[in-house]
């Protein structure tokens, strides 16, 4: 279960994140909607303990990620939106790095789990390449698999189709589904409304760091008053076709 | 910049006439001192210029970003080569060019030639950089051919750095300071045939040479002909073969240079390695530690620095093989000891200069993948000490070999190889925590090359903290040490007051270490901690 509370970041005078307050059950796939520049990356990043916010709490699995942030970090997988890897390193000894920083390098199934999961990703034949020989969609494909080894009970996931041939897309979707119905917690941000269309059980909208509108993607389609159609029409409708900058900023500077 | 320049060129200018004008002055050996000097000049000049356009015909030609488009456009192959020649020839040469006129405008202001030497100058320099420049790339071209070109900048980069530690000492074995004590030689014949350059009738460089000679000499370039006949001939030449080779090679190299890399073997030997390493450590830190010895000497930039460092430990300990104490004034007893416990600071100054290039980047060399560790339960404090714990034992060792091997050589007393041993084996841990603490301090994870990250300011700032800090230390021995050292060499008691002196100081010394590792750490963890 995820809660963010109050949740804020702010750069100098641009508040990137204003107030975000939100609730994921346990098992739900979360999905996390906005247009560019929104603030969906920044806030995938604080629950990933990878920046600090301003102010507000992060709550995974009832610990607070401020005060307890090894233990929180141990329950979460996370998977940015570029794959920023040890390039020197094989695929292999990537995952057993990864392994080592999770502790679980003498677990007795972790080989069996890292030859399970190359081969659900279709690495196997590139396990033992250094990863700087593999293409944008292998290395994204990687990191998937290194934030499942440890078997995560929250999935943090940003814009996770960037880079992937429709084959593996479908492979990833099929995951994060399986993952929900096993009782993982998704939370994925996305600007593809097919995407969360397919996927999410819930989305909420952010726009200019603040959440708009979230819930079914029914109800999302009744606070827009758009009675059929696709998300589309529904994400037009509540962003007014704006993007995620703040458009006064930019006209006052 | 620009002002920097100006001042180094007019420097150079003053030094060369100087000298110039020095050689001049001496009868006899001074025209043929000045003739070796020009022959030698543009001897370098030359071996710079054909290593400098082999760098970079490597990017130019196979590696830059843009090539993709330039091959994917309507242009012509000759013209796409021929235009990437001339744009290597300007990226090559223009610093050997402003290094290299300031000498060659001294030479004109100490001989005052004609101005034949002027036009001499110009079209013979410019047929000189397209001999260099048509070397260079055609050997690129070749070497891109046998191997892929990654793989062929890993050559090149080896090659130089092998090259630079054979010229290092090369140039040290030499011994030049004998030149300043002419004791050394038993006649002037050899001391002129010890100064005689290198140097070959069928080089370029040598054909110029001569030719520049003869304007300086005033021959107005009689005799001439032949040697510029020589040089544009070889240009000319090296043009077409260039040209001809591209035709048939260049594109295949191109395309091949857009293939992945391989991976290459010695895995056996990295397993062997880390697992030694990492054997007494927790799960965590010993995969910090693993994925930094596989990723180090995966990096051929960084793994054959090891060899600089080595040919610098090398040239270390000789030159104290062949210090001239014998010749000194002072008893030899006293230089000995004394020469000892300096050489702490000079081993710290090189400890730290070796740290500022290896354990300074460490905590930014994680680069973009930095975001793995933040999200992992590693804390930033395990994170930083566990790359401590990597850099410890290597550092320990060098400053073994720096201070128990130099301290061999001067044959020190018993208690000042203690002192030196005991004093440098303390300085690393604070050495290591400093360079990890500065580094956690001012890191650079969005590096182009991990070189850059040194001679950042936070590098300064961690060079300048290390000499404060060694500065420290020595201050707090020096006075203990040289009571203990004189009581002993008159073999007379210390008496009970100055041990008030000695105690505390060694334990300054002590808390200082102490200081130095644990209050960098501690400000590079909360760095880290906030960094974002």
């Amino acid at each position: 279960m995820i809660e963010l509370l109050n949740l804020t970041k702010r750069y100098r005078d641009f508040t990137a994140v204003d107030h975000i307050s939100l609730e994921v059950p346990q098992g739900a796939l979360f999905g996390f909607l906005g247009p560019n520049g929104a603030g969906k990356t920044t806030t995938l990043k604080m629950m990933a303990g990878v920046l600090k916010p301003t102010s507000g709490r992060i709550i995974i699995n009832g610990m607070d990620l401020s005060r307890q942030p090894s233990e929180v970090k141990r329950c979460i997988g996370f998977i940015p939106d570029r794959p920023f890897l040890y390039e020197k390193l094989s695929g292999n000894e990537f995952l057993q790095f990864i392994a080592g920083l999770y502790r679980m390098n003498h677990a007795p199934y972790l080989g069996k789990r890292i030859v399970e999961l190359l081969e659900i990703f279709e690495l196997s034949h590139w396990a033992d390449e250094l990863i700087e020989s593999y293409s944008h969609g292998m290395k994204q494909r990687l990191v998937m698999c290194a934030a499942l080894l440890h078997k995560p009970k929250v999935l943090i996931v940003d814009e996770p189709m960037v880079g992937l041939d429709p084959k593996a897309a479908r492979l990833v979707k099929d995951i994060f589904k399986d993952q929900a119905e096993n009782g993982t917690t998704v939370f994925m941000s996305t600007h593809s409304l097919e995407v969360a269309q397919e996927v999410c059980q819930e989305i909420a909208i952010i726009q200019a760091g603040r959440v708009i509108a979230s819930g079914t993607p029914d109800n999302l389609r009744e606070k827009a008053g758009v009675a059929t159609g696709n998300l589309e029409k529904v994400f037009l409708k509540l962003t007014e076709g704006k993007t995620g900058i703040d458009e006064k900023s930019l006209s006052s500077s | 910049m620009v002002g920097l320049g100006i001042v180094f060129w007019v420097f150079m200018f003053a030094v060369s006439s100087r000298v110039l004008g020095y050689f001049q002055s001496v009868e006899v050996i001074g025209d043929l001192l000045a003739h070796h000097l020009l022959s030698m000049v543009l001897l370098i000049f030359f071996s710079l210029l054909v290593f400098s356009h082999i760098i970079t015909a490597l990017s130019n030609l196979y590696l830059s970003t843009d090539l993709e488009l330039c091959h994917s456009s309507p242009a012509d192959l000759d013209e796409l080569f021929l235009s990437r020649f001339i744009y290597t020839i300007a990226d090559s040469s223009w610093m050997v060019i402003i290094f290299g006129l300031p000498v060659m405008m001294a030479y004109a202001y100490v001989y005052r030639p004609g101005p034949g030497y002027y036009v001499a100058l110009f079209h013979l320099g410019f047929a000189l950089i397209v001999v260099a420049a048509g070397i260079g790339v055609l050997f690129t071209m070749l070497l891109v051919n046998i191997f892929p070109a990654q793989r062929t900048r890993d050559i090149i980069m080896l090659l130089s750095i092998f090259l630079i530690v054979a010229l290092y000492l090369m140039f040290r074995f030499l011994r030049p300071e004998r030149l300043v004590d002419p004791d050394a030689f038993f006649s002037a014949m050899q001391y002129i045939s010890a100064l005689k350059a290198p140097d070959t009738p069928y080089l370029p460089s040598h054909w110029v040479t001569e030719t520049l000679w003869k304007y300086l000499r005033g021959l107005k370039g009689e005799g001439t002909l032949l040697n510029v006949m020589l040089v544009w001939s070889s240009a000319v030449a090296i043009m077409v073969v260039n040209m001809w080779t591209a035709r048939a090679i260049y594109f295949a190299g191109f395309s091949k240079s857009q293939e992945a890399r391989k991976r290459r073997g010695g895995r056996k030997l990295l397993d062997a390695l880390t697992t030694l390493a990492k054997k007494p450590l927790g799960d965590d830190l010993a995969s910090i530690i693993d994925k930094e010895i596989r990723a180090f000497f995966r990096d051929n930039t960084q793994w054959s620095q090891l060899l600089l460092l080595g040919a610098l430990v090398v040239v270390y300990l000789y030159n104290f093989s062949v210090l001239p104490l014998d010749k000194s004034p002072i008893r030899l007893e006293f230089l000995q000891n004394e020469i000892a416990f300096l050489n702490m600071g000079l081993a710290g100054f090189v400890l730290s200069a070796v740290s500022v290039r290896f354990i300074y980047p460490a905590v930014s060399s994680e680069g973009k993948a930095f975001w793995i560790l933040r999200s992992s339960p590693l804390s930033a404090k395990r994170f930083l000490w566990g790359k401590y714990a990597l850099y410890m034992p290597p550092m320990l060792l060098l400053s073994g070999v720096l201070i128990i091997a130099t301290n061999r050589l001067l044959q020190v007393t018993p208690l000042m190889m203690l002192v030196c041993s005991a004093t440098m084996f303390m300085a690393v841990f604070g050495i290591v925590a400093m360079g990890i603490g500065f580094g956690a301090l001012y890191p650079n994870f969005g590096y182009q090359n991990i070189a850059q990250v040194s001679t950042s300011f936070g590098g300064l700032m961690y060079m300048i903290f290390t000499a404060i800090f060694l500065a420290i230390i020595i201050g707090l021995e020096a006075g203990p040490v040289y009571v203990i050292f004189m009581a002993q060499a008159k073999g007379s008691s210390i008496a009970l007051w100055k041990w008030f002196l000695i105690i505390p100081s060694f334990i300054g010394v002590v808390i200082v270490n102490c200081v130095a590792v644990y209050k960098p750490m501690k400000i590079g963890t909360e760095a880290i901690e906030e960094y974002e």
